[in-house]
């Protein structure tokens, strides 16, 4: 059986955030519980699957994660389409790649779907004596801006989970809201945002998801 | 050119390739002829058609090449009667490993991480093929290097004793000339060493400062290509050779991945300076006395700069080069391999998805290092390696999986399989066999070039 078949729910998000902020680490946490001390650059974007279970619905998330410099912005901006979530990551112990996130947050208003649910990511929070960016001050600019916040370590694992299942829940809720609203989702053909739940008898195969 | 004259060039292509034919696998080397010649034979005829008879040299290898009876496939592996091939009895075992961990659906592509390799990533530096060596050593005892013979010699690989000095003279740093080159060599590492007093400081200067941070970002994050990135002494060498370039090349300026790049030249011209049996990757950098570090930093840099020079389109804004030569990859593997080609269009995979990386990198992602570098003394030996024959390499790459890719079915498959091809056990013998692969296609479509406009 094709994995196709597997889950109730798409949900394509794209991390982004400055170079070295430790997208890449988050992303294979959560994917594969792994955490690499020196992971290579992405180039490009580099892409990702799990699903999880919200509901008893499977929610597929299929995550790009993409290079933070500045000259992949050309390419990496065409991976905002289609997106339902983005995970805006900046580094608590650098305070310029947390001054960047009003940048990353217009590339988003530019180039993404206007419902995109965002979250804010304040990742490396297991480097507490080397903070330059306040947990408070964090939070209260992202309520400003409408965005959720939290902050991560995908070193020693802190939060990536949440990070995750928050995210995605809130799509589902908004998906799963508005189908019942007006039976119709914003279906783009390449590749789909999400698929309607698929027959409810089928039951699905956790252990045969490619990245659990 | 006499048409004798390019038989006998093509004779001795096809010696020099002879390795490539020798692995009997069903699943590689000549399907490209066997298949497709016989499916396309319409797009062959518009070949011959098209081509225009520029060179006699251009219709003789396009000619004998269509005819796949001209290629001999030996049928026994551990001949070594072609000349300058001998290979190793475990050699052909490490191909026996390398064939059968081919990707299955059983396996999780996530696993294949280079970190897992416990074997040297430049292990198979080390060639004791003694005839190729011997006409290395012929070419090199020469006063004057004939260069159209080293370029001939080195497409096939060239011997590690010789590849620092052959990399050098291909790239035209060091001069053909013997009694030439102390001059050159001396006046090109002052000009880069007085580049570097010049420029070096201004990496903290506001203009500078975003291009510097990055570079050092990236520099540790190399560990995972070669252990000796974790010495501080080679993170501050690439930074200065990188920072140096960037700022020197502002069009383009530093572009993330252009750091591998630099490694190749690196290894190759430090392993100059390293007896045989040390593993480079865990060579002590401080071991060697500082103006042997400077040479090999300045050497580095001028090699870095060659390569760049022809492929600096790809770091540009919106990286045109690379645009362009995905573009061109999707229609190469629409005309060579159109099962391919459709299944990854009905999965909605966009060739941008994985081939960027394969472009913006030159595969170094996607190869050990010790591949790479087998690799790039054909890109060296090549007119317009980097730019122009990489194409046909990473088609010949892209192909050599399909079987693996048909089998997956759906676009988080097939993705994850594309961006995590199993290589780790990689050969320079694998690199030989998509080098000829590569050049097959080279001469069916670089002489027809409205071929791959008019799909």
């Amino acid at each position: 059986m094709a994995r196709e078949d597997e889950y109730d729910y798409l949900f394509k998000v794209v991390l982004i955030g400055d170079s070295g902020v430790g997208k890449s680490n988050l992303l294979s946490r959560f994917t594969r519980n792994e955490f690499n001390l020196e992971s290579k650059s992405t180039i490009g974007v580099e892409f990702a699957t799990r699903s999880i279970q919200v509901d008893k619905k499977t929610i597929k998330a299929q995550i790009w994660d993409t290079a933070g410099q500045e000259r992949y912005r050309a390419i990496t901006s065409a991976y905002y389409r289609g997106a339902v979530g983005a995970l805006l990551v900046y580094d608590i112990s650098k305070h310029n790649t947390y001054e960047n996130v009003e940048r990353w947050l217009k590339e988003l208003r530019d180039h993404a779907d206007s419902n995109i649910v965002i979250s804010l990511v304040g990742n490396k929070s297991d480097l507490r004596h080397l903070r330059s960016v306040p947990s408070d001050e964090a939070k209260s600019f992202s309520e400003k801006n409408g965005v959720s916040f939290i902050e991560t370590s995908a070193l020693d694992s802190t939060n990536v989970e949440q990070a995750f299942h928050t995210i995605l829940t809130e799509i589902y809720r908004i998906v799963s809201q508005r189908q019942i609203q007006d039976h119709i989702g914003p279906i783009s053909p390449n590749p789909p945002i999400h698929l309607p739940p698929t027959d409810p008898d089928f039951k699905s195969r956790q252990n045969t998801t490619c990245c659990s | 050119m006499s048409k004798k004259k390019d038989q006998e060039k093509f004779t001795e292509y096809s010696i020099n390739t002879d390795d490539a034919w020798e692995i009997d696998d069903n699943t590689m080397s000549l399907n490209i002829l066997d298949s497709n010649f016989n499916d396309n034979s319409e797009i062959c005829k518009q070949t011959n058609a098209e081509v225009p008879p520029r060179t006699a040299n251009q219709q003789q290898s396009s000619t004998v090449v269509l005819d796949s009876s001209a290629v001999r496939k030996p049928t026994d592996v551990n001949s070594s009667t072609y000349p300058g091939i001998i290979r190793r009895v475990d050699d052909n075992q490490n191909l026996k490993a390398s064939l059968s961990v081919r990707y299955t659906n059983n396996s999780n592509p996530n696993s294949f991480s280079t970190a897992n390799i416990t074997r040297s990533n430049l292990a198979t530096i080390v060639d004791v093929d003694q005839p190729k060596q011997n006409k290395f050593k012929e070419i090199f005892d020469q006063s004057t290097i004939d260069l159209e013979k080293l370029r001939k010699t080195s497409w096939n690989g060239i011997t590690k004793q010789y590849r620092a000095q052959a990399w050098k003279l291909l790239c035209g740093y060091l001069p053909p000339k013997v009694e030439r080159r102390e001059d050159t060599l001396t006046r090109k590492r002052d000009e880069y060493w007085s580049y570097v007093s010049q420029y070096y400081h201004t990496r903290t200067d506001k203009e500078h400062q975003d291009t510097f941070r990055q570079i050092h970002i990236d520099i540790p994050r190399m560990s995972p290509l070669m252990a000796i990135f974790q010495q501080v002494v080679v993170q501050e060498l690439f930074e200065r050779i990188l920072f140096i370039w960037a700022i020197r090349h502002p069009a383009s300026g530093y572009v993330q991945g252009i750091n591998d790049l630099l490694l190749p030249f690196f290894a190759v011209f430090l392993a100059e300076f390293i007896n045989n049996d040390v593993d480079i990757e865990h060579f002590n950098i401080d071991s060697l006395s500082e103006s042997n570090r400077r040479i090999i930093e300045a050497d580095s840099y001028w090699a870095t700069s060659y390569l760049l020079e022809g492929i600096q389109d790809n770091y540009t804004f919106a990286q045109p080069g690379i645009q362009y030569k995905v573009r061109t990859l999707e229609e190469l593997i629409k005309r060579i391999d159109e099962p391919l080609y459709r299944h990854l269009k009905n999965q909605n995979i966009e060739f941008l998805q994985f081939a960027f990386r394969w472009m913006n990198n030159l595969l170094m992602r996607e190869l050990p290092v010790r591949c790479t570098i087998r690799l790039w003394d054909t890109y060296l030996a090549e007119q317009d390696g980097f730019s122009h024959f990489h194409l046909y390499i990473c088609a010949a790459f892209l192909i050599r999986f399909s079987k693996d890719l048909l089998r997956e079915k759906d676009f988080h498959g097939l993705l994850l399989l594309l961006q995590n091809l199993p290589t780790q056990s990689w050969t320079s013998n694998d690199i030989s066999i998509l080098t000829a692969e590569a050049y097959q296609l080279k001469v069916m479509f670089a002489n027809a070039p409205r071929h791959l406009s008019n799909s």
